[in-house]
């Protein structure tokens, strides 16, 4: 696990950089002052009309295709078949292993539902884990609608924001795990808001609704995103494969111009953490395991150093030796005349 | 976002390490409460043809609703959560819409990826059916007047039972006194279904029949006379018997006229072979 936890923070732990020169920022290299700069950007919501379009999109197909019989995307986000191919939920699956394990199940499982779940991994770890959470999770949507309310709400001074230790969502996702283990049965399923609001979607409301009306109020007036952030099991899944996938958004150091504004914007602000003056390690960062991949900071960069970007193979198997490995400026100067030497 | 201070943060994942393992203990134990308290067996309602015994069922299935969505005269409904744990599974109301494996395929079996529906089987059954007459005929030249699917099929929906149907009541029959029935199939509900020997699905409730004596659940039953035959009980009187050969797909309870209905099918309890 201290493993893990290393290999995720490798970057984070390695000394950072010296802080720019002001005069090395992007907008003083253009002549402008920061404000100038800063207020000549206009948000043209590229990435989030991307994201909304294609997030009703999907949900609407699921809807579509149920109520004319289409056969294009069946079933719901926990099990749902696209054209002939079967797409399994990754932590419905998981827990269907782990009964299946106790019980002597596995066996019994069509091929189906091994392709199902082979296709989603490979294609969110492609595509970047949590994307699917941006991208297709209904409740997401939701749940952005009321984060930008509890903003309103802060703003007002109605309610205070407090933050607390994301780690939790690890105890969820192993402890619900362990209670599909122990109970024989899906657990998770049964409060799984992603679930309920899909199955609502497509089959018709029903009184579980009112259980994911309940989390969206806490979220609103209570912990901000309170279950995407610290409970949802699926999401933690899909972020162990976003870790090792090979896209994720790109920093370039050398655009930044140090506002922080894209922190402020993003959903999951600590995978954000290079952004701050002085707290980069690396000339070029890109975002972990958390990252949704929604494209808010991409639409409010003023100086473009936020953009979607293939990892280099080092940087997705990145061991935690390499943060051993020295700085360039903390090299002794005579090895570096070693290495001019070669 | 990440606290300086490792003591505040430290204190912090405590806290919130206890309210986590807190609160899945509450939904642990909550879930082991109601692990048994499923109400859709009380209702009287049905899981789809080939659906493991309930406590395998409850693990096996994923809450997908493929099943659903895949039913040509839509009889699967997903369960709410006044069913407890049963929540999201599906289930068949023979008294709104029975299956009547007019699919011919009993593909809610064949699509569940989890196989909590097993298709296997239903395949088994099939084959085995038509084994005997791929020997007798082998390149597949059967004679004309024979037709190798339809016995497979057949062999198919007899496979499995879900259910059984009884008469709780014989005095509700319109038969048992001797009585026609004029009018529309079914009590008032609204489904549809493919009457044994033709090729084409009716809608219930536009259907009119006129009876001397009401035998809609027999000749409705798709099944045939394996499973429901009318017996003379003694003059001008007669019942329906359930023989062994009924599966329970609910067809009967579903045309049957009367209100409340006379012939109703029970789910029946099958052995758990997982969790047991």
């Amino acid at each position: 696990m201290s493993f893990l936890y290393d290999w995720i923070t490798r970057d984070k732990k390695r000394k950072p950089l010296p802080a720019k020169d002001r005069s090395n920022l992007p907008f003083a290299r253009l002549g402008f002052t920061f404000k100038e700069w800063h207020d000549g950007h206009i948000n043209k919501h590229k990435w989030r009309n991307r994201r909304w379009a294609f997030l009703i999109f999907i949900n609407l197909l699921f809807i579509v295709s149920f109520a004319l019989d289409l056969s294009v995307l069946e079933g719901s986000l926990s099990g749902s078949r696209l054209i002939g191919i079967y797409l399994m939920d990754p932590f419905n699956s998981a827990q269907e292993l782990v009964i299946g394990s106790r019980l002597g199940y596995i066996g019994i499982l069509t091929t189906n539902f091994w392709i199902g779940f082979f296709v989603i991994m490979t294609f969110y770890w492609l595509l970047g884990g949590r994307a699917f959470c941006s991208w297709v999770c209904p409740y997401h949507f939701f749940a952005e609608m009321g984060e930008r309310a509890r903003a309103y709400f802060i703003k007002k001074k109605k309610i205070r924001d407090k933050t607390y230790d994301i780690t939790v969502k690890y105890i969820f996702w192993i402890g619900f795990l362990f209670l599909a283990y122990l109970t024989k049965e899906l657990v998770f399923e049964d409060l799984n808001p992603v679930g309920i609001l899909s199955r609502s979607l497509i089959y018709g409301p029903g009184l579980a609704l009112i259980w994911v009306v309940a989390i969206l109020l806490f979220e609103v007036f209570g912990v901000k995103r309170f279950w995407c952030r610290y409970v949802c099991p699926i999401g933690t899944t899909y972020s162990f494969i976003g870790d090792v996938s090979p896209i994720g958004v790109k920093f370039e150091l050398d655009k930044c111009g140090y506002c922080t504004d894209c922190q402020d914007v993003c959903l999951v602000p600590h995978e954000l953490w290079f952004v701050k003056k002085g707290a980069a390690t690396r000339e070029v960062h890109f975002t972990g395991g958390d990252c949704t991949k929604c494209g808010l900071c991409i639409d409010i960069c003023y100086g473009e150093a936020l953009s979607f970007g293939f990892k280099a193979p080092s940087y997705v198997i990145g061991s935690v030796e390499e943060t051993k490995e020295l700085h360039p400026l903390e090299i002794p100067d005579d090895e570096i005349d070693k290495k001019q030497e070669k | 976002m990440a606290a300086t201070n490792p003591k505040i943060n430290r204190r912090q994942f405590l806290k919130a390490s206890v309210s986590a393992v807190v609160s899945l203990a509450v939904v642990g134990s909550a879930a082991y409460y109601f692990k048994d308290k499923s109400s859709l067996r009380e209702k009287g309602l049905l899981r789809p043809p080939g659906a493991r015994a309930e406590k395998d069922f409850l693990f096996a299935c994923i809450k997908c609703g493929l099943c659903v969505q895949i039913c040509p005269v839509r009889a699967i409904k997903l369960a709410d959560w006044n069913d407890g744990l049963s929540y999201g599974t599906p289930y068949i109301n023979p008294d709104v819409q029975a299956c009547d494996f007019s699919c011919d395929a009993i593909q809610c079996a064949e699509t569940c990826p989890t196989a909590a529906i097993d298709f296997k089987i239903f395949k088994h059954a099939g084959d085995k059916a038509v084994a005997p007459l791929y020997k007798k005929y082998p390149n597949g030249d059967f004679p004309r007047d024979m037709n190798p699917f339809k016995v497979q099929i057949m062999a198919m929906k007899r496979a499995d039972k879900i259910g059984e149907a009884e008469i709780p009541n014989p005095n509700q029959c319109l038969a048992y006194h001797g009585h026609g029935y004029k009018g529309t199939l079914g009590h008032g509900n609204k489904g549809k279904l493919r009457p044994p020997g033709q090729t084409e699905r009716i809608r219930i409730e536009e259907t009119q029949v006129n009876r001397e004596i009401c035998d809609l659940c027999v000749t409705y039953c798709p099944l045939g006379e394996d499973a429901i035959v009318l017996n003379k009980i003694e003059d001008g009187k007669f019942l329906p018997e359930v023989k062994d050969g009924c599966v329970g797909c609910g067809v009967c309870q579903m045309v049957c006229p009367t209100n409340p209905v006379a012939i109703v099918v029970k789910p029946v309890d099958k052995e758990p072979q997982f969790n047991v």
